[in-house]
């Protein structure tokens, strides 16, 4: 009992404390939105216009308001989810994230989990059989795979999956089932994992020889334990740690920004594509509301890796 | 019954996904030898296997791999499966349209869905070159008075916007007179955010003070209104030979008053028309349009459309003559801005239609000059290689007196030296060969060569590259690296871009201005970079101008004087003498005098060196061959999309 409070007041107590950096973040990026942000009022003109014309529109999206009116209306906005209409098509802003996010989700989730446990598995590998030639090989690919373009991986599966072998659309998001949902996930997650396996593997790998070093795992081979044990039980719980972190501040990133350039590619129409469009626009309630979103998933992130390593390592005060 | 490599079930037409054929694929390979003698090969991927019990042998591998496809398929069906397959033509742009409001349907991207959803009241000939307008939702062409200032259209009978939710008990009704003159006042309230209002500002009588009143689309314009339900008038301020060009534009397309105040800001994804198609979907991957039920325009009509027999052979039109159009069901288009996405779509399939990245043309042209398709890529695929509706060209900021206008007469000809030795000391082809693979026609001034009043026999002088005459224009003016401005090159922050820029300054270098007295500023929107031009911010700017009508008097506009920035007029160009003819050309029907007026003043903005210029980017197109159609998107923007049939390759 004393233990779900001491966690509740945990989750308050960090949740509270990431009230200021909500505020900074989106202070400092609606301060750079509407005075060095693209300006939506220009864009939107039509071919010939009048000064008039210019004024009435700026008029219209509200930029002739004081620049903190204009500031606590965001916030209103934000802490409401009223996050109001896109500058260009009409559409509300939160039915456009509501549309898109879950896609992102479904997108780069296989990827993500797949290439993480992909990484992990030949990092331990890498590591049981430090400076062996398993080590140097999967060391080596790594590091091919990390010198590799996103670019040139994406095209060169799609030319093999979708063009040569025909197996997979090419690109787009035609999805209703969970059939035309693998057909369409395919190529991004082999993409993904391709061009995220090196990094993590060799990240991975460095974690776990330094774990391997530690006197608790020798002592647990000079018992006779064996490979598995030592690696699941001894090793990997021994830098626990840094990984969980890694894999949770990852995901606001992914989840707002890591798909820009395979939404992109494959056409997609998740939340990537659409704040790439909104940036390229200027339509800043789509910004902002994006900017706010990552500032928000980036507290709850920080919240729960802390959480997290309070689980994994009871030593850790949750203070 | 049978499922082949294309994922169509031969017998129910029922399309299947990759995913599943993949996994049948597996069962089958595993047991290719027992059913071998049921099996029929596919090219390229065989993937045929049988669903009747021909082989009793075979009967558990084929029937675990028909489960299996038919558990993944149930969720991935993606027909009626009724038996009647509908005809889809799949469309790719490279473009994702902002709105479908067509109050903001400026862009190609948007007016291609908008010109299919709604209805304009005029059109281009489908394939009439040069481009001739024809009626689409008016009755017959405008009956204009004598003076050129009152136009009467009639509107067809019969047309019904869609059904909606907006409308009562969802029941879309008549199309009237009143929804043109609704549609075309609300460019005028703020709340519309138009970007076509200025097509008609100043243009029709009472307009300004209808708008200083507030812009109540109850009440009434003097020079805009419904006789009756199928009657349209309006009035003209001045003759406005353009006004049934505007009329034709997806800007101008008609709306329901209903629609609009139901959906408010949603108006823009929830489009209610009259037009061929109805939205049925639509993201930033793809629109999916059906068929418009209530639509109906006859029959097809080729020699009306402007069929010439010779020229149109190879596209295989002629079946589809006399026939109701659309002739698809559905309509899906795709946006694939990414090039390389956009090829290999097409290449596999996906699509059936390709605007080539010009990165491409090396691999499928014989020739550049003539203009020539490989033949076998002409045997596997219809080709089309047109100018596009439009040019880029370098402007300066003739507000700046250090390089454009100067109340000093002396000043005033020295910069205009300095100007025409830049025009002189760029290189036009080298930038064609550098950046548009060689595709790019280049002509002098702002006329292109698709329009009736280019004058092939125009010197080309101020196109060509001349740097010994640019050296000996900058001596005799005294320009020296000392006395040289220092010049801003605007840019939309990209490596192509910058690339230009480069190119740009490297050539200008050659007739002696050092690197130092050209610099550039990036900008990472379009939005960012107009409003420096807007400013003043910049003396130099490259910039494109897509024509919006077939018409001469849509180019020079941009150097009218009363149209200076944030107007068309970015370069703030001012010649009273041009703007006095402009407005005399203006009120000119087309003709031979006024072809002479619009050559008279292209002369004087090549003379005043307003402008580097100019080059028309050629597109090559790309369909299949079971697709018949011309996708010539440049001035008929969407609307051939109507006639696109499926069927046969010829």
């Amino acid at each position: 009992m004393t233990s779900r409070f001491e966690l509740l007041g945990f989750v308050t107590r960090k949740l509270a404390a990431s009230l200021p950096l909500l505020l900074g973040v989106t202070l400092i990026s609606f301060t750079l939105t509407v005075h060095f942000g693209p300006d939506p009022a220009h864009a939107m003109l039509g071919k010939n216009p009048t000064a008039a014309d210019l004024a009435a529109l700026q008029r219209e999206l509200g930029q002739d308001r004081p620049f903190w009116m204009r500031y606590a209306d965001y916030l209103h906005r934000l802490a409401t989810l009223d996050l109001g209409h896109t500058e260009t098509s009409g559409e509300k802003v939160r039915d456009l994230l509501a549309r898109t996010m879950p896609i992102s989700a479904l997108l780069l989730a296989p990827g993500f989990i797949l290439g993480t446990a992909l990484a992990l598995f030949l990092a331990m590998v890498a590591a049981w059989h430090r400076g062996g030639r398993l080590d140097r090989l999967i060391t080596g690919v790594s590091v091919v795979g990390m010198s590799l373009s996103f670019v040139i991986i994406i095209i060169a599966l799609q030319a093999v999956f979708g063009v040569w072998l025909g197996w997979f659309p090419v690109r787009g998001w035609a999805v209703d089932g969970p059939a035309s949902y693998l057909a369409h996930v395919t190529i991004p997650t082999l993409a993904f994992v391709f061009a995220s396996i090196g990094y993590n593997t060799r990240f991975f790998r460095a974690m776990l020889v330094n774990a391997m070093n530690a006197g608790h795992v020798r002592t647990a081979r000079a018992y006779g334990a064996g490979p598995a044990r030592i690696m699941f039980r001894h090793v990997l719980r021994g830098c626990l740690l840094p990984i969980m972190t890694r894999i949770v501040y990852s995901v606001p990133a992914l989840a707002i920004s890591g798909s820009l350039l395979m939404e992109s590619h494959f056409s997609i129409p998740g939340i990537g594509r659409v704040t790439y469009q909104a940036i390229l626009s200027g339509d800043q309630p789509v910004i902002m509301a994006v900017v706010g979103l990552s500032a928000v998933l980036f507290a709850v992130a920080v919240t729960v890796a802390d959480l997290l390593c309070r689980l994994a390592d009871p030593r850790i005060r949750l203070a | 019954m049978a499922i082949d490599n294309t994922g169509i079930c031969r017998s129910c037409q029922v399309e299947y996904c990759g995913a599943a054929l993949v996994i049948c694929r597996i069962f089958l390979q595993a047991g290719q030898e027992r059913v071998n003698n049921a099996v029929v090969p596919a090219r390229p991927l065989p993937l045929i296997f049988p669903c009747t019990m021909e082989n009793p042998m075979s009967f558990a591998r084929t029937a675990s791999a028909v489960v299996t496809a038919l558990l993944l398929c149930v969720a991935c069906e993606r027909s009626g499966g009724n038996g009647e397959a509908p005809v889809v033509y799949r469309h790719a742009i490279d473009g994702i349209p902002a709105s479908l409001d067509p109050a903001h349907a400026a862009n190609i991207y948007s007016a291609t869905l908008v010109v299919n959803l709604y209805d304009t009241l005029f059109r281009y000939r489908y394939l009439s070159r040069p481009y001739e307008l024809t009626p689409n939702l008016a009755a017959t062409m405008p009956d204009v008075s004598d003076d050129g200032l009152v136009w009467t259209i009639e509107l067809r009978e019969n047309v019904r916007f869609a059904d909606d939710p907006a409308f009562p008990r969802g029941r879309g009704r008549a199309v009237t007179a009143g929804d043109v003159v609704y549609s075309l006042g609300r460019h005028f309230d703020p709340a519309t955010r138009s970007q076509g209002a200025w097509l008609w500002r100043g243009k029709i009588v009472g307009l300004e003070e209808w708008i200083e009143a507030g812009a109540n689309p109850d009440r009434r314009i003097a020079g805009l209104h419904a006789v009756d339900n199928q009657t349209l008038v309006i009035e003209l301020t001045a003759p406005f030979p353009q006004l049934a060009h505007t009329l034709a534009m997806a800007l101008s397309a008609v709306v329901p008053r209903e629609a609009v105040e139901y959906y408010g800001r949603e108006f823009g994804v929830r489009p209610v028309g009259s037009g061929p198609f109805i939205l049925e979907r639509f993201d930033e991957s793809r629109a999916v349009l059906e068929r418009n039920p209530d639509f109906d325009r006859g029959a097809l009509d080729l020699a009306a459309e402007g069929l010439d027999p010779q020229r149109h052979a190879e596209l295989g039109l002629e079946p589809l003559n006399g026939r109701t159009y659309p002739f698809i069901d559905r309509l899906e288009v795709h946006f694939i801005t990414e090039p390389t996405s956009r090829w290999t779509s097409f290449v596999a399939g996906e699509v059936d239609n390709v605007m080539v990245p010009p990165e491409k043309s090396g691999q499928l042209l014989a020739s550049r000059d003539p203009l020539r398709f490989r033949p076998d890529i002409e045997r596997q695929y219809h080709t089309l290689a047109e100018p596009e509706a439009g040019f880029v060209f370098y402007g300066f900021n003739m507000a700046n007196e250090a390089i454009g206008h100067h109340p000093d007469e002396d000043i005033d000809r020295a910069n205009r030296a300095l100007r025409c030795a830049m025009r002189e000391g760029f290189d036009w082809q080298e930038r064609n060969h550098t950046f548009y693979h060689g595709l790019g026609q280049v002509f002098p001034g702002v006329i292109p060569p698709f329009l009736d009043a280019f004058d092939p026999s125009l010197d080309a002088s101020s196109t060509d590259h001349d740097p010994q005459r640019a050296q000996r224009r900058l001596q005799a003016h005294d320009w020296s690296p000392e006395t040289l401005p220092r010049l801003t090159y605007g840019l939309e922050a990209s490596v192509h871009q910058r690339q230009m820029f480069e190119q740009f300054r490297a050539r200008m270098q050659t007739i002696g201005i050092p690197n130092e007295r050209l610099r550039h500023r990036a900008f990472a929107s379009f939005g960012d970079f107009s409003r420096a031009i807007t400013g003043g911010e910049l003396d130099l700017f490259l910039i494109g101008w897509t024509m919006a009508w077939p018409d001469a008097q849509y180019a020079l506009q941009m150097f009218y004087g009363p149209n200076a920035a944030p107007g068309a007029n970015s370069f703030n160009y001012s010649n009273p003498e041009f703007d006095r003819l402009f407005e005399r050309a203006a009120r000119l029907e087309a003709g031979e005098e006024r072809a002479a007026l619009y050559r008279q003043l292209n002369e004087m903005v090549i003379n005043d060196c307003v402008h580097i210029g100019s080059l028309s980017r050629t597109r090559l197109h790309l369909w299949h061959r079971h697709v018949h159609m011309l996708p010539d998107r440049e001035m008929l923007g969407g609307h051939f999309l109507r006639f696109v049939g499926i069927g046969a390759a010829p």
